[in-house]
């Protein structure tokens, strides 16, 4: 695969994909590429800010209130559960509790606590409930590559 | 494999849900097709308390299957009662029943969320 990056002024960022036969390969990256492109506008400190799909480590709810946690930063999110499910589709984010949406780009592992519940850990160490019924949405994303 | 016993569990249940559909039509409602009916009607109320159950309460695997166990027990009991299955010397078989198709759905469940976690796992060892 050759990757190619040229500077076209007065336009906006472009991404033209060539391929020799449309297959699995090129769905994954236009699905990945479509996914930078989601971002949300959350809250901190009474200002606005956008933070890109990549940035999101988990989205929760907490007492009807939605939450983004980064790597180091909790936003306030002014939408539903559902909105953002609605919104990350075909994303990498998935539901894995009745409260909480995480980011698989994050997920550092999966491990069932001896005789008790599921747990994802995520690269910044750390740690979520996972719901069992909730397992097979989390290996679909890495089914689609 | 699995995918092809999946299938044949949901076409053997709409074969017989569409040939008594049929037969209600001619001789209505006979002992059979009447027991058929009260087994899905009961298939569908374990199917709503197993989804409220997984949406509202994390436990551990075998926790919740024991409790589970005790929750089906209790509807396959009570739903018996209603319909006729069971009377005051025969209500103790629904824990019989009701622990065969537990302990299965048990074995199968971890094995499944075993396998499931180790492909997870290996896919994020693979990415990185």
């Amino acid at each position: 695969m050759q990757i190619i990056t040229r500077q076209v002024k007065g336009k906006p960022l472009t991404v033209t994909i060539e391929y020799p036969e449309y297959n699995e390969t090129v769905t994954t990256l236009v699905h990945k590429i479509s996914s930078m492109d989601v971002g949300f506008s959350a809250n901190t400190d009474g200002r606005q800010v956008k933070i890109g799909l990549s940035e999101v480590y988990y989205i929760e709810n907490v007492e009807r209130k939605l939450f983004i946690y980064t790597a180091k930063e909790v936003y306030r999110l002014d939408s539903s559960m559902s909105e953002v499910e609605a919104m990350t589709i075909d994303t990498d984010l998935v539901r894995i509790s009745r409260t909480c949406i995480m980011n698989t780009d994050h997920l550092k592992e999966i491990r069932q606590v001896k005789n008790s519940h599921l747990e994802a850990v995520l690269d910044n160490d750390e740690m979520l409930v996972v719901s069992r019924k909730y397992l097979k949405d989390i290996k679909r994303i890495f089914q689609k590559g | 494999m699995k995918k092809i016993f999946k299938d044949t569990c949901i076409i053997a249940a709409l074969m017989i849900l569409s040939v008594f559909s049929i037969s209600i039509i001619w001789s209505g409602i006979t002992d059979e097709i009447g027991l058929v009916l009260k087994l899905f009607g009961l298939a569908f109320i374990i199917s709503v308390a197993n989804f409220l159950f997984d949406e509202y309460i994390t436990l551990s695997i075998a926790v919740s299957y024991i409790v589970k166990y005790f929750v089906i027990t209790g509807i396959v009991m009570l739903f018996g009662f209603i319909v006729g299955w069971f009377y005051p010397g025969n209500f103790w078989m629904a824990f019989i029943y009701v622990g065969v198709v537990i302990v299965l759905a048990y074995l199968i469940d971890s094995i499944k969320v075993k396998k499931d976690i180790a492909y997870i796992n290996a896919r994020i060892t693979g990415r990185d």
